[in-house]
């Protein structure tokens, strides 16, 4: 049987089986519209709630960003820019035409320029910065530089540690690579290690710029994060200690440390400073709306410009910067941001519905295995609104956010922690995942596929790691 | 035909007109890297990749790319694991990273990777 024939039956039944579930839903839909019409218009903003079967476009799109590298790689290489955005462009259309909700799409349009300006002026800058670390690689320097990377990323971000140090984690590791080098990367890096700043990851800055305190979520995190850590390194150690590969020939190493770029550490510092220029956090800070875009976006989109064009040509050169690996996650998720809005409308109307019978353990698996495959910031943003409409309190109150954390900081922590945690699951669960992958690939390692990567390593590694999480934590919490 | 340490030391290009490179030198070919393809497979049915060979130089068409010109970024390059031709390719200390970079005029610069960049064998 072809590769095009094993595709089409996969996504017949991918479709198949996501049209049984959305007929299914729509029933329950149509059921608890007529039973709370004012929820409704609180949920959808005085907009219709979109058909399920709009959520169609998404699941293609998660489908073929799962299928096509695989099965029809050729295809997809060129033509991926042109699926998303018509993908994206259906829905586009669809809120336009038929909802009539222009709210929805210029709301989306300004979450995904900030997503795009962050990944992007993050990206940019640690490119033209060049690290050699001219040691034997060992398992516990390999563990160091995880550590070091999950620590810093609540620093600069999760894209920001991910970009400066994939290069000389693979370096180190030159003569004894291996996929799982690349995968605990991901895991502890590019997303677990964030989960203690707003700054670290997307959906803690959407509950900071909300209202939730910088520090509330370090208080009320770590101890769930640093044993995940723990144990992740103990199994990172374990598999690497039984990793023998040698080099081939008897290699000399200074043990140098080479920094170079110290002007991009400065395009760092202002990438993470402008963070903070928002409206909703400093009240002089003049807001754009209603343009899509603010004065935060328009300082990280000068970065991008500047520390390009003011990079040394020779770190350039010798980091192999291209700019293909940001316009992937550019391209892909403008259609996954467009796609996603009516599942998380849906999610969202459903999630206050249900709001009653949601325990924190709900809250926690309902927030990460969607944001395993959705964006997990509109997915936070999204169940913290749910929580709160739980107890009569709106998401859109700031004093009301504080009065919520302090007197259910389980809840806040089941999401905070399922959302950046989870994004570890898929390539696409995290903005920089897919940058790490891509990054890794031209380096010559051979990355495991959307599914390998699910099989092979976050289903036996992370999912029962998260569910010990969940029975210790959340089970049983009220 | 030159050899690859004589093009390697005296700094020779070799040449790419769209989707053909044409190198001075004759090797084996191991390993090769463009973009995000990682090809190990240059058997005469794989279609991404052709290599063929005249008495003065070897070319190798990339079907997957209209023109490399303009898939391999500016800081880019093709990456390889080479042999020369007549050497034993079971020795691995005959493998030869090397680093092809096209760039204006149809030029193609031929170089070996260093330590700074990546190319994992």
């Amino acid at each position: 049987m072809s590769r095009i024939s094993i595709t089409i039956i996969i996504l017949f039944s991918i479709v198949l089986f996501a049209s049984s579930l959305l007929i299914a839903e729509s029933k329950t839909v149509s059921d608890t519209l007529s039973n709370s019409t004012v929820l409704q218009e609180e949920t959808s903003e005085h907009h219709s709630l979109p058909s399920p079967y709009m959520v169609l476009p998404f699941i293609v799109l998660l489908a073929m960003i799962a299928t096509g590298p695989l099965f029809y790689h050729r295809f997809w290489e060129t033509n991926y820019p042109k699926i998303a955005i018509t993908l994206g462009a259906i829905t586009v259309i669809y809120y336009l035409v038929f909802l009539q909700d222009s709210h929805s799409l210029i709301h989306t349009a300004a979450e995904y320029l900030s997503f795009i300006a962050l990944l992007s002026s993050l990206f940019v800058a640690s490119g033209g910065i060049f690290i050699n670390i001219d040691s034997k690689s060992t398992p516990w320097l390999n563990a160091g530089l995880l550590l070091f990377g999950a620590c810093i990323a609540n620093i600069i971000g999760t894209t920001g540690a991910s970009m400066l140090l994939i290069r000389p984690f693979i370096k180190v590791n030159r003569h004894r690579i291996k996929p799982y080098h690349i995968v605990f990367f991901i895991f502890l890096v590019s997303n677990i290690g964030g989960a203690l700043t707003p700054i670290g990851d997307p959906p803690l800055f959407l509950g900071f710029l909300r209202g939730v305190e910088f520090f509330w979520i370090i208080q009320h995190v770590w101890y769930i994060w640093l044993p995940t850590l723990v144990v992740l390194l103990i199994i990172f150690l374990i598999i690497d200690f039984r990793n023998k590969l040698e080099p081939e020939e008897e290699v000399q190493y200074s043990g140098k440390f080479e920094f170079k770029g110290g002007k991009n550490v400065i395009y760092l510092v202002v990438i993470v400073i402008s963070v903070f220029i928002d409206p909703s956090v400093m009240s002089w800070v003049p807001s754009l709306a209603p343009l899509p875009i603010g004065i935060r976006e328009i300082i990280m989109f000068i970065v991008v410009f500047l520390s390009y064009q003011t990079a040394d040509d020779e770190i350039l050169r010798a980091n192999e910067f291209d700019f293909e690996p940001i316009k992937e996650v550019a391209y892909l998720f403008v259609g996954i941001f467009a796609t996603m809005i009516p599942a998380l409308q849906l999610i969202s109307y459903e999630a206050n519905v249900l709001g009653d019978r949601l325990t924190p353990g709900m809250f926690y698996f309902s927030t990460g295995f969607l944001s395993a495959f959705l964006d997990n910031a509109p997915t936070y943003l999204n169940f913290l609104s749910a929580e709160m409409g739980k107890f009569g309190l709106n998401v859109n109150d700031a004093a009301q956010v504080i009065n919520f954390a302090e007197l259910h900081p389980i809840y806040l922590s089941a999401i905070s922690v399922a959302a950046v945690f989870f994004g570890a699951m898929t390539y696409i669960g995290n903005g920089p995942n897919f940058m790490v992958k891509s990054i890794s690939e031209r380096a010559g390692i051979n990355m495991p596929s959307f599914f390998g990567y699910l099989i092979k390593y976050s289903i036996p590694i992370l999912l029962p790691i998260f569910i010990i999480i969940w029975a210790i934590f959340y089970y049983n919490q009220v | 035909m030159k050899t690859i340490n004589e093009v390697l030391s005296k700094k020779l290009t070799g040449l790419y007109y769209g989707n053909r490179i044409l190198l001075p030198f004759s090797c084996y070919i191991l390993k090769l890297n463009i973009e995000r393809d990682l090809i190990t497979d240059f058997s005469p049915c794989c279609k991404g990749i052709h290599i063929s060979e005249t008495e003065d130089f070897m070319e190798i068409y990339f079907h997957d790319y209209k023109d490399l010109g303009e898939s391999v970024g500016k800081y880019e390059k093709i990456k390889m694991i080479i042999v020369e031709k007549g050497k034993d390719v079971f020795d691995v200390k005959n493998h030869i990273p090397i680093a092809l970079n096209p760039i204006a005029n149809h030029v193609l610069e031929i170089e070996q990777i260093d330590d700074k960049i990546i190319f994992i064998e």
